[in-house]
């Protein structure tokens, strides 16, 4: 499947709030006003702390792989927003929408993934505490 | 047939004394029992849904010292413009050492835990899994006989429904409410009660005569999470780093 590549310019209201949600550190190096989209396959879902990572091949138009490393909020924040730790396994086919790094490099900070079943779930913030 | 006397006697001896005590037990069990905080409280933000009628109160300014006032000021526009470059700069979380008290009673929508004993009342905070314990009815210590600590040292006593805390012993370099600085002599008040059976408000009350102008206050609230299992937080895969400008940088992995 050739990749599906968007460069967007519009602030996300998600994204704007997701610092607040988890806290550990500023997000402002990722690029939060840019959203990309892209398809690729899954080699490690961390299910860690201070955050989670999903580390994915993503193919380019030519089919060439390149590795991201795609950072999300920490466990607690994303079982508030109805993650499991088994949601992705390795080898999976996923979409994921994300911010990418300021500087260029293949990582960002996860916006929306789309799950091999089809399901479509956020980076938090949680439903928790009434109003992030 | 015919029920013994002393039988009947017996019964109302019983009746009586079971109507004396439903009679009193209400009125002395709110004149001595405090009311219980056990349970998860998630922390509760005004905002797009609230009840402003639960909303806490405003902070009151903070008003340093014009020595410890510069520099604040100065770190603060540092961290502005660093942000504002998308090189943010670097903070003791960033290197998974937690915020210590009070700032981990708010940190972002994490929740916090109240065990309460009579003897001693315990806090957990979620992220870092960080853990205060209060000793009731205790006298506080000396200040000069607390080792500086990321908790110090807190005791407690019910003032009527308000738990009354006063921590003293907080290590300098861990820094208070909105980063401000604060010296070995800082004590910390807390009023904490229940608005609502599932509305918590934490008044915080900061005093320091070295660094402080004159004493602020701010107050947290939270809302009870009923059913909630507090999730671990081991800081186990940090990937961010600082650079050589303290600016915070992500570890990438190659596949």
């Amino acid at each position: 499947m050739k990749p599906r590549v968007y460069l967007g310019a519009v602030v996300c209201a998600v994204l704007m709030a997701a610092p607040r949600a988890f806290a550990h550190h500023s997000f402002a190096m990722f690029d939060t006003a840019k959203r990309v989209t892209m398809s690729g396959t899954v080699t490690a879902f961390e299910w860690t702390n201070p955050h989670a990572y999903i580390e994915i091949d993503i193919p380019d138009e030519k089919g060439v792989v390149k590795h991201w490393s795609v950072e999300l909020g920490s466990t607690s924040i994303l079982m508030q927003a109805g993650w499991k730790f088994n949601d992705i396994k390795v080898g999976d086919k996923i979409t994921v929408v994300l911010s990418p790094l300021r500087s260029g490099e293949a990582g960002g900070l996860l916006a929306q993934v789309t799950l091999r079943d089809g399901r479509v779930l956020g980076n938090g913030p949680g439903r928790v505490g009434g109003q992030p | 047939m015919k029920r013994p006397a002393v039988l009947v006697s017996l019964w109302a001896v019983v009746a009586a004394l079971w109507t004396v005590a439903t009679v009193l037990r209400p009125v002395g069990a709110a004149a001595q029992t405090p009311p219980d905080l056990s349970g998860v409280w998630a922390p509760y933000r005004a905002g797009r849904g609230a009840d402003p009628k639960l909303n806490p109160p405003p902070p009151t300014p903070i008003v340093l010292k014009p020595q410890y006032a510069k520099p604040y000021e100065a770190r603060r526009a540092a961290e502005d413009e660093a942000t504002k470059r998308g090189e943010p700069l670097g903070t003791a979380a960033v290197q998974c050492v937690p915020y210590g008290f009070p700032r981990m009673m708010a940190v972002a929508l994490y929740p916090a835990e109240i065990i309460q004993r009579p003897s001693q009342i315990t806090i957990v905070t979620e992220a870092f899994s960080e853990v205060r314990r209060v000793y009731m009815n205790q006298p506080q210590l000396p200040i000069d006989e607390v080792p500086p600590g990321y908790y110090g040292h807190s005791v407690g006593k019910w003032d009527g429904e308000t738990l009354v805390i006063d921590t003293v012993g907080i290590k300098e370099s861990v820094l208070g409410y909105q980063n401000t600085p604060h010296s070995g002599q800082m004590r910390i008040t807390e009023r904490i009660r229940l608005v609502t059976p599932d509305m918590l408000h934490d008044q915080i009350t900061v005093e320091d005569p070295l660094v402080l102008e004159k004493p602020f206050t701010y107050t947290l609230a939270y809302r009870r999470m009923p059913g909630y299992k507090m999730v671990e937080f081991v800081c186990e895969n940090n990937r961010e780093y600082l650079d050589e400008k303290g600016a915070v940088k992500m570890k990438l992995r190659e596949k």
